[in-house]
């Protein structure tokens, strides 16, 4: 058995040698893609794939604004009604065809037809965002989409990675009776073979096309990658990944929890890389609870419970408290966003008897899931505890979970808010009539109001004075408790090299190099 | 013969419908639904109506029992809501692993021990015997995932032996296939083997004091003869039934062990599925599940009369 | 998952009604048993009214402690106490498996007395259901179960009684099928007694034997079925503990903090071993074939 094995070895070996030491590099999904097409069926972990694969018009960069990527740039006309894109010359699709404004115009007719189920069609027919009243192209490399009405957002909306970055596709994508093939993009890799629950995996694309700069920046700049191939291994569960790394099965992990990151970063040959990102870690309150829709005990759990001192212990100190829905990342958190709620036992004693509270238990819902979630859980409990507060955890699983918050029955609950790139997406997560979605948290006209112009402004001072004013008034009303921003945090071997992380929670594998097979 | 085949398998066909109908029942009655979990927290009314409409969710329920077991009839078992991929090979393709992992256990966990059994009944009250029933009283206390996670500890991350994580089919590369089932396969041998050995010993008490045994001995037969041709094969027609047994409940019980040993099998395809209501997924494995459970009894039935000849079909 | 595993055929068959035999020295198995029973009960009833430290108090500071003089048997991943939550999961481990035995073996005796009491139709539904029961996979039921109830103890209990119970119809059923044409039977339908009393004076008490001995397995089943339940995320929910979801909470510490799987899972398997000890020699005392 032996000689067998190191007979197959050195035979395998000998066949990658011939051709050229490969740089392979094996990274761990923690759940399987739900599919290959672009933002129609897709998960954070298939948007996470397919950024690799496709690109879209404009892209996130790497302080998470929004700037060209296929496009050369992008004109807007005064009106804010007409975006101009200048395509890049000279770009390859990964089947060796020059992309035109036909495939912009072929990709987008597809997004927009109701039968592809294009995730995010509301976003740009009217239904919720914007609404295109046409596409046209100009010339072989201009493309005009025009809106009805200026949107602050439009941008930002294409770009959005659960729409699949909006990427731009072949018509090779389909197959001759319009179902899904496979994607062509112009993403610096190209879809191998996805064996579905066991590994997606990526081969370098023989026809990118990089971008002028020197660096990447983001989902744009330059993209191309040092890597011949990349293994993602679905890998569900926490504890085997961890397992697969230490024994040097995987050599990337891009989703690790806080506190997995320091006992990993402890261990000599992993690394561990983080940076703050965009999603929210909330509590929620129902207002309409019999018990919570008594602002004074709302205010009284907010000023119980040390953020600070909470965030620093979830996150072994990778994240600050930021009590407010906009992020700590983005360019709209300022000092009036610092300003969140104070810890202050007295006040919390104070407000309680005004409230009459007597001790009544309140059942804070978390899940398993998400154990950064169970673990705030955790914590806050303990924490309003010492304030004579009586919270209950009531641990769901994730499905019934979405299913309570959705239809809003639930009196706290803690949750995670995936990420939103602007702060307006943040607030219209959680704002609205509650009589209409009863998921809305925060149910007050004025924000409503404030949110509304902030969706339609494009003026940078303007949207921060409406954020600023939101902000103000969620602290006040305390419909929840935004907690702290999410953390990206990724744990590799120290032979990975390159790899950095962003405030978007999606992992870039083209920065990313290892030493080529055999040298490890 | 036939006729007791075709009756069985037709008892059984009430049996499959019933489950069937209880699995969609209490999957449906589980909170959040798969457009829900596809969409999480970006749900909103609009984009949820339209995902459940295109899954035809927005129907009654009855009707869309009535869709799916007229589907299920004419051998169509829907798509993967999650994945798209078709349920029949993809619960087919989850199921040869599993099956695979369960059926070599066994056998080698019978192959040890119904001698080790017969040995013992045999010895009855000597030292041996002792030694062989507690070890399989040992063995069956262990509960199987505990076993599993210290030998993955042991052979996986203190001697990195084996690899801790990842499957790589028999089709692509035997050995690498090998070194991934190596440890279930032991972990399920061993715990099993507790179970088997008490059985087939206690079987073989019942046959060594029947009269003909005596009868045999009395002829002038070697005890070895004895042993080997009368007391084992009658020995063994209880102890069939008892494997039999845990083929059926392993199958729906292994998601436990894959999900220690990250194994893609129908176990844990099963948990997966539940997760996402991923209803066409899981109405199949059930299906399947209880099919396959049927089946093994039925195997089980037509084997008694080869070792039990006072049993007729 | 984690069904019943097959009665074992001898304790299908029932063992007529007897005298009591006269006390003599309890084999070995039975001594060991009830002492490791014994010291879980202990463990149990201790932790009920003290423990070493709080078994729910945080201390991020000492996370994943291995053993000290202060944490005998080290802290978990939020600084808890071992030991103490051990103890109080020695407490629930074993609440879960009697309620679901007993819940069990009340519901299982009257269905398996009713069917076959009444057999004709009553007994072939009740029997087809059984058979579904018996070849649906526990997991689904639980998470079904525990979706409409709610996660919790309860839930668990009811959705792991629920699958128990077709084994306790079964043997229970088997029962009464013997034994309704035996002499004894006869003898007092002859004497004029009801079908009824008939039932319940002498084949009743003939289950109880049986079904005793499937009992004690059952508690044993119980516990491994909570345990499994736990890994797969369904089982009692956290922050209570069990010996299930701390065995299930340390498996991503396996390769850093080994010892923490160490003690639920011996707790687990010394709980399996006393009650499979127990049970050899309640089935040797009530059904002496097997026995010397």
């Amino acid at each position: 058995m032996n000689k067998t094995l190191i007979l197959a070895g050195a035979l395998s070996a000998a066949l990658v040698g011939t051709a050229h030491a490969e740089s392979v590099l094996k990274v761990a999904l923690n759940a399987d893609i739900r599919s290959t097409d672009p933002g129609v069926n897709r998960d954070t972990n298939s948007d996470a794939v397919i950024m690799h694969i496709t690109e879209g018009l404009v892209a996130f960069r790497e302080d998470a604004t929004v700037g060209p990527l296929l496009a050369k740039d992008v004109q807007v006309s005064d009106d804010g009604l007409r975006y101009t894109f200048h395509l890049r010359d000279g770009v390859k699709f990964q089947n060796g065809k020059a992309l035109t404004s036909a495939d912009v115009l072929w990709t987008w007719k597809r997004f927009l037809d109701p039968k592809t189920q294009w995730r995010c069609a509301p976003e740009f027919d009217g239904h919720g965002g914007a609404k295109i009243v046409d596409i046209s192209a100009q010339d072989p490399l201009t493309v005009v989409f025009t809106l009805d009405k200026p949107n602050g957002l439009f941008l930002t909306s294409t770009a959005l990675p659960e729409c699949g970055g909006s990427g731009i596709l072949s018509a090779d994508s389909l197959n001759a009776d319009g179902s899904w093939k496979t994607p062509v993009g112009t993403g610096p890799f190209q879809l191998g073979e996805w064996k579905p629950g066991q590994y997606v995996e990526l081969l370098r694309n023989p026809n990118y096309t990089p971008r002028d700069e020197k660096e990447p920046d983001g989902y744009t700049g330059n993209k191309s990658t040092s890597l011949d191939r990349v293994r993602l291994l679905v890998i569900p569960d926490p504890a085997a990944a961890k397992a697969a790394l230490l024994s040097k099965n995987v050599d990337l992990l891009i989703d690790v929890t806080p506190l997995d990151a320091t006992e990993l970063a402890a261990h000599s040959g992993v690394r561990v890389t983080s940076s703050g990102t965009m999603s929210v870690n909330a509590l929620l309150f129902q207002t309409r609870d019999p018990l919570l829709k008594d602002v004074r005990l709302r205010q009284a759990i907010a000023h119980a419970l040390d953020s600070a001192q909470i965030v620093e212990a979830l996150t072994g100190g990778r994240s600050k408290a930021n009590n407010s829905m906009v992020a700590s990342g983005s360019h709209y958190h300022t000092a009036v966003e610092d300003q969140g709620f104070t810890f202050d036992p007295a006040k919390t004693a104070q407000l309680l008897r005004e409230a009459g509270y007597k001790g009544e238990p309140i059942k804070l819902i978390v899940n398993k899931r998400y154990a950064a979630i169970f673990d705030m859980g955790v914590f806050v409990q303990a924490m309003a505890k010492a304030s004579g507060i009586n919270l209950e955890l009531e641990t769901l699983e994730w499905g019934t979970q979405l299913e309570r918050y959705q239809s809003g029955n639930y009196q706290m609950m803690a949750f995670p808010y995936s990420e939103r790139l602007d702060p307006a997406l943040s607030f219209d997560s959680m704002t609205g009539d509650k009589d209409k979605e009863s998921r809305k948290v925060w149910d007050n006209p004025q924000a409503r109001e404030w949110l509304r112009e902030a969706q339609r402004e494009g003026d940078i001072s303007k949207r921060q004075a409406l954020f600023d004013q939101l902000h103000q008034q969620m602290i006040k009303d305390v419909p929840m408790i935004p907690m702290y921003n999410g953390n990206a945090i990724a744990a590799s071997r120290d032979y990975v090299k390159g790899l950095r992380t962003w405030p978007v929670s999606k992992p870039r594998l083209w920065t990313v190099s290892v030493p080529a097979a055999g040298s490890n | 013969m036939f006729r007791f085949i075709s009756q069985r398998l037709a008892m059984s066909v009430p049996t499959l419908l019933l489950i069937s109908l209880m699995v969609f029942a209490i999957i449906r009655l589980v909170p959040g639904d798969p457009a829900l979990l596809m969409l999480g927290d970006m749900a909103d009314a609009h984009s949820l109506e339209v995902a459940r409409s295109s899954l035809g969710l927005d129907q009654p329920l009855p009707v869309q029992f009535v869709i799916w077991l007229k589907a299920v009839l004419s051998g169509d078992l829907g798509h993967s809501i999650t994945t798209n991929e078709a349920v029949l090979p993809l619960i087919l393709d989850r199921f040869q692993m599993s099956a695979g992992i369960v059926l070599v256990s066994v056998l080698l966990a019978a192959l040890i021990a119904v001698p080790a059994g017969l040995l013992s009944a045999w010895k009855q009250d000597s030292a041996l015997d002792f030694g062989v029933v507690s070890t399989a009283t040992l063995l069956l206390s262990i509960p199987s995932f505990w076993l599993g996670l210290l030998l993955l500890y042991a052979f996986g991350i203190k001697l990195g032996w084996l690899p801790v994580v990842g499957y790589v089919s028999f089709g692509q590369s035997p050995w690498q296939a090998l070194s991934f089932i190596v440890l279930p396969i032991v972990t399920l041998t061993l715990v099993e083997l507790g179970a088997i050995t008490r059985m087939a010993r206690a079987s073989a008490i019942e046959v060594l004091r029947l009269e003909y045994i005596t009868h045999a001995r009395a002829k002038g037969l070697s005890e070895r003869a004895v042993l080997w041709r009368h007391a084992l094969r009658n020995s063994f027609a209880p102890t069939l039934t008892l494997i039999g047994l845990i083929l059926g409940n392993l199958l729906s019980g292994i998601a436990v062990l894959e999900t220690v040993f990250t194994l893609p099998g129908i176990g844990r395809l099963m948990v997966d599925a539940i997760y996402a209501r991923d209803y066409p997924v899981l109405q199949g494995c059930l299906l399947l599940v209880t099919f396959v459970y049927v089946l093994v009894n039925l195997l089980v039935d037509l084997l008694y009369p080869l070792f039990d000849p006072r049993v007729k079909l | 998952m984690n069904k019943p595993l097959p009665v074992a055929p001898e304790v299908m068959l029932p063992a007529p009604v007897r005298a009591p035999r006269a006390w003599r020295v309890p084999p070995l198995n039975a001594l060991i048993g009830a002492f490791l029973l014994g010291l879980l009960l202990i463990m149990a009833a201790l932790g009920l009214v003290w423990t070493p430290h709080d078994p729910l108090a945080l201390n991020l500071l000492a996370r994943l402690q291995a053993p000290t003089a202060a944490h005998w048997l080290g802290t978990d991943e939020y600084g808890r106490d071992v030991l103490s939550r051990l103890m109080i999961g020695a407490h629930t481990s074993l609440w879960v498996s009697v309620l679901t035995v007993s819940m069990a073996i009340i519901a299982g005796t009257f269905l398996g007395l009713l069917a076959g009491f009444l057999r004709g139709w009553v007994d072939r539904g009740l029997m087809m259901i059984n058979d579904a029961l018996l070849a649906f996979p526990g997991i689904l039921l639980a998470l079904g179960l525990m979706a409409i109830i709610g996660p919790s103890l309860y839930g668990i209990v009811f959705a792991l009684s629920l699958a128990y119970t077709p084994s306790v119809v079964r043997v229970v059923r088997g029962t009464v099928l013997s034994l309704r044409e035996k002499e004894f039977v006869e003898a007092s339908r002859v004497i004029g007694n009801s079908e009824l009393y008939t039932m319940l004076r002498h084949i009743a008490p003939n289950c109880v034997a049986p079904v005793c001995v499937l009992a004690t397995s059952m508690f044993g089943w119980a516990i491994l079925a909570e345990s499994s339940l736990s890994f797969l995320g369904l089982g009692v929910p956290p922050p209570a503990a069990t010996w299930g979801n701390m065995l299930a909470a340390s498996r991503p510490y396996i390769a850093t903090a080994s010892w923490l799987g160490l003690f639920p899972g011996v707790c687990i398997a010394m709980a399996l071993l006393a009650f499979n000890l127990c049970g050899d020699a309640l089935r040797d005392r009530l059904d002496p074939r097997m026995s010397k």
